[in-house]
């Protein structure tokens, strides 16, 4: 009896949600939304309020977000031409690969790319933000002296305790072991993987690798791996909440991300629009830093950040000027497969 | 053999009641016929599931052939590198050591789960289903502080004085199976213990009253009548532990990788669609191979091979 | 007698250590619920409730969870009845290709649901079922109904077939026997089924991914939707809140028994 109560009970549940599922409907699309798509999060909703949401209002625009930017979902978007998505936030190299095969739609002149650097803006792609590729320590650990060169992180006798790496073949570790073994910035593409295989073996027992933000943040405060090749904002947000970890800003490696919009987007237009505005939207861009600690990407931003966190971004003059060089994401949009590949299998040698 | 009479009181000894004894015999004359009305019942969900599932996906796995080229490029790919066979076979290692644990952890909890008064039933069910309320994401993001060197298991033993360096739980097979048990061991325990609710466990006073020792009868009655609660569990282990990836890249180190973790790479990461078919076509194949191995072996998973 | 004893109590010590590993990820998780810091730290240093806030001010995060909750019952109705058929036909029935049947009825669980994800997006981009209740449910239920199939079966195979033979000659018919005597017997097997299909539905993340958008979203992608950058600690405050829910129900059932009870006993 119970049994056949509780059957009874599930199937009228089960009927009453279906019907209340079928009612709903989704809004009818029209030319006037975007929908902007980047990593998700607090920094995504920071981003979108500092950047989109007055141009919005002031244009009659309505604005959806969507998150976390997935490359298989792009694709298939744009393979069956049912593209959803306005302007996706994704990696340089991406970009590059998504350029090539006509995933992503050719910019047009409306966009003034005047502000931005050379460097970061290709045909299909401008940047979003920038962030560098430092040395983060353990300031308990390395309380009087701590490495300031590749080499020196490199250095297991003069700085020992494990070194933390983004298992990610774009995530620097191999620019970093180039620099440390002695090549210069300007001659570091295209890289010796060689070469950077033959300085990481002199270190491998000593490097821990995170695949995580949450991950390289535990590793270099606890101590557990006391060195890191760090992402500046991780490593200051953690500080400003009082843990025991500071960037090193010496030959530190530039690195952004960029801003596609994917072939056939039925937002194409709008989101065409909206880049326009926002590599000129140098007081939004600078509002985002101040919340996330990424750098702004347009001439003349800095001048809005607050001075506190300007300080602790790549593009503040005196950090600026210890840059190494900026990673070249042309060559990985063409390596970045192959390097994988032989990272997994160094990896797991 | 003391034992012998005791199972013949209750014929539901796994081998006494093949399902085919009564469902085919009394049918000689429809031998021929398709279906009967039973095996009719399996149509809604074959149906269902090809067109939800094996229709869709049968056009992605199918550019294991035809994406980047047409041919075997991705197959050869697959086998000329020892990186994805050696991945291939960690995995299956993996899986089978977590099966194995979470059987030998489950077992026994499912079993005292039996014996317990309601309350402590009530209790230890509680424990088995926490698990599941608490995200995959902040339990194993738990385990990384709980097992680091600087985490509160090895302050713990420091501290003591237990050992003298912390010894290494994350960052190798270890962290990776203490992560991959802890998630599994649910889905062992309640079919276990849903199948050891409907034993009758007057069969062991039975088994005793004839002489036999405890230890014997349990073994020899009460064990053999689990059988096919520890096959679906062991079934279910193993190959939902096949697909994890978010444990093992978190707590794993760069030698426990797992095939899952591959395949997204070169699905989501290097849209290498083709390639990421093909490694899921190899596991495919391979896990049925193995699956159906273990059940000529075994012969207990040999329901869900088909066993006419 | 003795020897029983030790045997009981070393069962209970062992039994006792695998409740304390199942449930030690939880005294991180709580904690950390209730930290004042943007990230997930252990322990906490300043208390406060405000990832229960952020929780709770956000639109986002109750539609994902009503949507989790809502395409959660509907997988577990759906995949029961049907795991539940299925159980019966591989158990007790004739049909053909048997072993190509049990292949498919497993394979959703074996296939990497990255692969899933992509397949069944790339077809209901087209069908126009991206987002919407409809495909959630129906990808849930390909992927939950393997572990209906697996309890049940395992169930059917254990079960006396006698006991409906003894029904039938009482005179109850195949269907009466059915419901009255098999369904009662299997039961904590199909609720064992039907919980996996809940759960599976509710924490599944990687084929979500996939179908959620900006119209509709679940609970495990929105949990996941910031990870690459940073776990949003309110990821702990939702874990905590569905501990908390789960741990009253308990307790609501559990003195709805004892007061039952009381009142039979006092009848």
């Amino acid at each position: 009896m119970r049994i056949g109560q509780l059957v009874t009970a599930v199937g009228v549940t089960g009927a009453m949600v279906m019907l209340s599922a079928c009612s709903g409907s989704n809004a009818a699309e029209d030319g006037k939304t975007l929908t902007i798509v980047a990593w998700g999060g607090e920094d995504q909703k920071a981003h979108v309020r500092a950047t989109a949401e007055a141009w919005a209002e002031e244009n009659g625009i309505t604005i959806k977000q969507d998150s976390p930017t997935d490359y298989a979902k792009l694709r298939a978007q744009v393979e069956s031409g049912k593209v959803s998505w306005g302007a996706v936030e994704v990696e340089p190299n991406f970009a590059h690969t998504a350029c090539d095969n006509g995933w992503a739609e050719k910019l047009d002149s409306s966009i003034d790319t005047s502000l931005l650097k050379d460097v970061e803006v290709t045909e299909c792609a401008v940047p979003v933000l920038e962030y560098a590729f430092t040395i983060g320590y353990n300031t308990d650990t390395f309380a009087h002296d701590h490495p300031t060169t590749w080499a020196e992180f490199f250095d297991v006798e003069k700085f020992p305790g494990k070194r933390g790496f983004w298992k990610y073949a774009t995530g620097a570790m191999f620019e970093a072991a180039l620099l440390a073994d002695g090549v210069k910035p300007e001659e570091l593409y295209p890289l010796d993987i060689e070469r950077a295989f033959e300085k990481l073996d002199t270190i491998k027992d000593q490097i821990v690798f995170y695949e995580t933000g949450e991950q390289q943040q535990q590793l270099v405060s606890s101590g557990e791996a006391p060195l890191i090749q760090a992402w500046n904002g991780r490593i200051f947000s953690a500080a400003q909440a009082g843990q025991p970890v500071a960037n090193e800003w010496n030959e530190h490696l530039v690195s952004y991300d960029q801003w596609i919009i994917p072939k056939g987007s039925a937002q194409a237009e709008v989101a065409q629009e909206w880049l326009a505005h926002y590599v000129k939207d140098l007081e939004g861009q600078a509002e985002y830093a101040n919340a996330t600690a990424y750098a702004p990407v347009s001439e003349g931003a800095m001048e809005f950040v607050d001075p506190e966190v300007a300080k602790e971004l790549p593009t503040a003059p005196e950090n600026a000027a210890k840059m190494s060089t900026v990673v070249d994401y042309a060559y990985w949009a063409e390596h970045y497969d192959e390097v994988s590949k032989r990272l997994s299998e160094w990896a797991a040698q | 053999m003391t034992a012998a009479p005791a199972v013949d009181l209750r014929p539901a000894a796994p081998r006494g009641q093949h399902p085919g004894n009564l469902a085919s015999q009394p049918s000689r004359s429809t031998r021929k016929r398709w279906f009967d009305g039973w095996g009719l019942l399996m149509l809604p969900l074959a149906l269902f599931l090809l067109l939800v599932f094996v229709a869709p996906l049968a056009l992605v796995l199918a550019r294991s052939f035809t994406d980047p080229v047409t041919g075997l490029d991705n197959y050869r790919d697959f086998v000329s590198s020892s990186l994805y066979v050696d991945v291939l076979a960690n995995t299956f290692r993996i899986s089978g050591v977590v099966t194995l644990l979470t059987l030998v952890l489950g077992f026994p909890y499912a079993y005292l789960m039996t014996l317990a008064t309601p309350f402590w039933r009530g209790v230890m069910l509680i424990v088995v289903l926490v698990p599941f309320w608490t995200s995959l994401l902040v339990r194993t993001f738990a385990w990384v502080l709980m097992l680091g060197d600087t985490g509160v298991v090895n302050q713990t033993l420091l501290g003591l004085g237990v050992v003298e360096e912390p010894i290494a739980m994350i960052r190798n097979s270890t962290g990776v199976i203490i992560g991959m048990v802890q998630v599994m061991l649910p889905y062992a325990v309640l079919p276990l213990f849903a199948t050891m609710r409907s034993i009758d466990r007057r069969l062991l006073q039975a088994g005793e009253g004839l002489g036999a020792r405890p230890m014997t009868a349990f073994w020899r009655i009460y064990a053999p009548l689990t059988l096919p609660g520890v096959a679906a569990s062991c079934l279910l282990v193993f190959i939902s532990s096949i697909g994890f990836y978010v444990t093992p890249a978190l707590l794993g180190g760069p030698k426990d990788v797992m095939i899952g973790e591959l395949i997204v790479q070169q699905l989501s990461g290097v849209l290498r669609w083709g390639f990421a078919s093909a490694l899921a076509v190899a596991l495919l194949v391979v896990t049925a191979a193995l699956l159906l191995l273990v059940a000529r072996i075994v012969n207990v998973g040999k329901f869900m091979a088909g066993d006419r | 007698m003795r020897s029983r004893i030790l045997v009981r109590a070393a069962l209970a010590a062992l039994a006792t250590l695998t409740g304390i590993y199942l449930i030690a990820p939880v005294f991180f998780v709580v904690p950390t619920a209730f930290n004042d810091s943007p990230f997930l730290a252990f322990p906490p240093e300043t208390w406060s409730l405000r990832w229960f806030g952020a929780y709770f001010a956000d639109a986002t995060w109750i539609a994902s969870t009503l949507n989790s909750i809502k395409i959660g019952l509907l997988v577990t109705v759906l995949s029961s009845v049907l795991g539940t058929l299925a159980a019966l036909a591989m158990v007790r029935g004739r049909y053909p290709v048997r072993a190509a049947v049990g292949g498919l009825v497993l394979a959703p669980i074996l296939v990497p649901y990255v692969i899933v994800g992509l397949a069944v997006y790339a077809a209901f981009l087209r069908l126009g079922l991206t987002q919407t209740t409809l495909g959630f449910v129906l990808v849930h239920t390909a992927l939950a109904v393997p572990f209906v199939v697996i309890n049940v079966s395992s169930a059917l195979y254990s079960y006396d077939r006698r006991l409906d033979l003894a029904a039938m000659n009482l005179g109850a018919s195949p269907l009466t026997a059915f419901a009255r005597v098999t369904l009662p017997i299997i039961a904590p097997s199909v609720a064992a089924g039907a919980l996996f299909a809940f759960i599976t539905s509710f924490d599944e993340v990687v084929t979500s991914i996939f179908l959620a958008g900006p119209d509709m979203t679940t609970l495990p992608v929105q949990m996941w939707s910031g990870v690459r950058v940073q776990i949003d600690p309110t990821v702990a405050a939702v874990s905590t809140l569905l501990l908390l829910i789960t741990l009253s129900l308990f307790a609501c059932a559990g003195l709805a028994r004892a007061l039952r009870n009381r009142r039979l006993n006092r009848g």
